[in-house]
């Protein structure tokens, strides 16, 4: 059977401007030509996607998955290479485009309709179901330019999933509307796919991708670095990720120096990170974590508190430790020195961790100087079965079978 | 959800057809949206430049019109059909631009847009022409048969305006300036259109050596000039366009400009999506 989405070697060529002679002064004063550099931004991909298939392509920002999506949609023409689709294609990088602001949502609804090829009287039988799926039935007549930017998004997404296309493009806009919204459409994308209808999906959520796509084409810098059944490729994309965070963690930390002087000119001047094993910024699931904080102040530093507070990247505090358990106390400190804090077994899963140190005055609960690192250290916790953030011990108790009891 | 049937899959004609009528019909009401005289702007317009055009140059100036004919109806006749072309020409220039945020999302025929504004154009122009109306009745100026020229006279207009159209708005994604260059440049074709004065009054000014030559030249190869003189026929004159090879003329080149427009228009229109 002949594919539905057939690319054969197909590039795209972006043009970068460096400074563009737009203007008639500019052309006529500055005779040389508008000077630009020209990279590839898709290179050579070819892809052959059957009736029925929902597709997947992942790949870093700016790695071309959009531009490889809108050749195929047809809205850029590739510089090389041709691209074949059969039946009415759909796509939902389309949402709202070409709404009229003067318009209510009724008469952009038509508008929209007849622009993505529907007749007047095919939308006349779909409106109520339209408007019903954006759930707009009372704002339907009032014109979109007072529309919230979400019941907009609804609309246009609305108008755009029951155009019955036999091909559908998905750009990563599925982040758009509320919780049950998004829900909504996943649950309408996966009756189309039950339909047999063709799905090409561009994300760089592996999770998404991973649950909704029978193969996968994996995009770097434009061209393919790997394509096959989905699970494959994710593995290796998400394990490139990891080994790209780890990379630039390890190069970047001699960077990750000291703050400024902060109160009373107490300063942090380093914090390292120590795998069990000695690897920098790096340490496995339950192997022993070393964080070396070193200070310098004027004086000598007395009732001081060390606090370290480590964190998902991007999200809450996890734990938070501090030395104010009666060892410190009132120590005088040196004016120069190193604390060490040890974590013999790190219970965190695979990720990238954030780190906030901070000393203050335990009396005053003053902070003298902090330091926020975002993304401090790795934890490889890659191969294990446990899902989450962090590892706690556990144990199963699974009903022994008794021999004696087994019929053959 | 059960098996709905499936959506109609209309032909690429009926597709282009209905997409063009939404598209006019937008752009006529997002002329008048929010105005208070709405539509009759599109009266108002013609109307006060007639008589500014007569005051200005009829009594202070002192440009006759012909002989025993009302300079109102004289000028009106010109000026209604030079406002469909120029009017045509700035709206399809910013045709593609104004709809930017579709052409980078959606494929569809984009030429349509540009039809579209040409179109929305015409209809302006169809209901100015009312105007005419109450300026024939005072001047007691009778129309006849020669009436049957106007829609040939409106076409071959539409196919100027359309194929120069194409050119203009493909060429605005590229170079903005033009949007401007084609305001400043219809004011200075209107002065070499015989809009306000008979086309024999430039007669004395094609004699001023080479100037008058170069200018004998442009007037007579500008298509507007054929139009508009033949309009003039129509309504002042109730008689059929006397200047038959001159109306030839502006026909093939309306047809030509389309067939250019076109080609131009779908090579510029490979690259519109990025440069928009």
């Amino acid at each position: 059977m002949e594919p539905t989405i057939l690319v054969e070697g197909l590039s795209k060529r972006f043009r970068i401007y460096h400074q563009r002679s737009e203007t008639l002064k500019e052309v006529l004063v500055d005779r040389r030509r508008s000077r630009y550099e020209e990279f590839w931004a898709v290179n050579d991909i070819s892809l052959e996607i059957k009736g029925g298939e929902t597709f997947g392509i992942i790949g870093a920002n700016g790695s071309g998955k959009s531009t490889l999506l809108k050749c195929i949609a047809g809205i850029l023409v590739p510089d090389r290479g041709k691209v074949s689709v059969k039946g009415r294609m759909a796509s939902l990088l389309e949402v709202g485009a070409g709404f009229h602001p003067d318009y209510s949502g009724r008469e952009n609804i038509y508008l929209n309709g007849a622009i993505l090829g529907l007749p007047r009287r095919y939308i006349n039988t779909v409106i109520d179901e339209i408007v019903g799926f954006a759930e707009l039935e009372q704002f339907i007549d009032n014109p979109v330019r007072n529309y919230s930017s979400g019941m907009y998004t609804r609309l246009g997404f609305s108008i755009a999933i029951h155009m019955d296309p036999d091909v559908l493009l998905i750009d990563e806009v599925l982040a758009v509307g509320d919780e049950s919204f998004q829900r909504r459409c996943m649950d309408h994308i996966e009756t189309m796919r039950r339909e047999g209808r063709t799905l090409l999906f561009v994300s760089h959520a592996a999770d998404t991708v991973r649950k909704l796509c029978d193969r996968c084409l994996w995009i770097e810098h434009g061209s393919q670095r790997q394509a096959g059944q989905t699970d494959a490729v994710v593995d290796g994309y998400i394990g490139e990720v990891n080994r790209r965070e780890l990379e630039a963690l390890q190069s970047s930390a001699s960077e990750l120096g000291g703050s400024q002087p902060g109160w009373m000119g107490v300063r942090l001047s380093s914090v390292a990170f120590t795998g069990g094993d000695g690897e920098v910024n790096s340490v496995a699931t339950g192997g022993e974590l070393r964080v070396k904080i070193a200070y310098d102040s004027p004086s000598a530093l007395r009732g001081a508190r060390f606090r370290v507070s480590f964190y998902p990247a991007g999200q809450a505090v996890l734990l938070s430790v501090q030395t104010d358990d009666g060892k410190l106390g009132d120590r005088l400190l040196p004016a120069e020195g190193t604390v060490t804090l040890s974590v013999p077994r790190v219970p965190f899963l695979d990720g990238v961790y954030g780190t906030k140190v901070e000393i203050e005055d335990i009396a005053s609960g003053r902070s003298y100087v902090e330091i926020d690192r975002p993304q401090s250290f790795r934890v490889q916790g890659a191969g294990r079965h446990e899902v989450g953030i962090a590892l706690v011990g556990h144990h199963w108790d699974v009903p022994a079978l008794d021999p004696s009891t087994v019929q053959v | 959800m059960g098996t709905r049937p499936r959506a109609p899959q209309s032909g690429p004609v009926a597709r282009r057809l209905e997409l063009l009528g939404e598209l006019v019909r937008r752009d006529v009401r997002a002329r008048y949206h929010g105005s208070v005289l709405g539509i009759g702007w599109t009266l108002l317009n013609p109307l006060v430049f007639m008589l500014v055009y007569a005051v200005v140059f009829g009594d202070i100036i002192g440009v006759k019109g012909p002989s025993g004919k009302s300079y109102a109806v004289f000028i009106l006749s010109g000026l209604l059909a030079w406002t469909f072309f120029s009017q045509a020409l700035v709206m399809a220039a910013s045709s593609i631009i104004n709809n930017a945020g579709v052409v980078r999302k959606v494929a569809f025929p984009w030429m349509l847009l540009t039809v579209s504004s040409v179109i929305a154009a015409l209809v302006n122009f169809l209901i100015s022409l009312l105007l005419l109306v109450p300026f024939l009745i005072l001047a007691k100026a009778p129309v006849g048969w020669p009436l049957l020229a106007v829609p040939g006279l409106v076409l071959v207009t539409f196919g100027l305006s359309l194929g120069l159209g194409l050119m203009l708005a493909a060429g605005s994604v590229y170079f903005r300036d033009l949007q401007y260059i084609i305001n400043l440049a219809t004011m200075i074709w209107f002065y070499l259109t015989p809009v306000i004065w008979p086309l024999t009054h430039y007669q004395g000014f094609f004699n001023h050596g080479k100037v008058g030559l170069i200018a004998h030249v442009i007037v007579y190869a500008n298509p507007m000039t054929w139009i508009v003189v033949s309009f003039q026929d129509v309504f002042v004159f109730n008689r059929w366009p006397q200047h038959w090879h001159g109306l030839v003329y502006a026909g093939v080149l309306a047809v030509a400009l389309i067939w250019l427009g076109i080609r131009v228009f779908r090579r510029l229109r490979r690259r519109f999506a990025e440069e928009i």
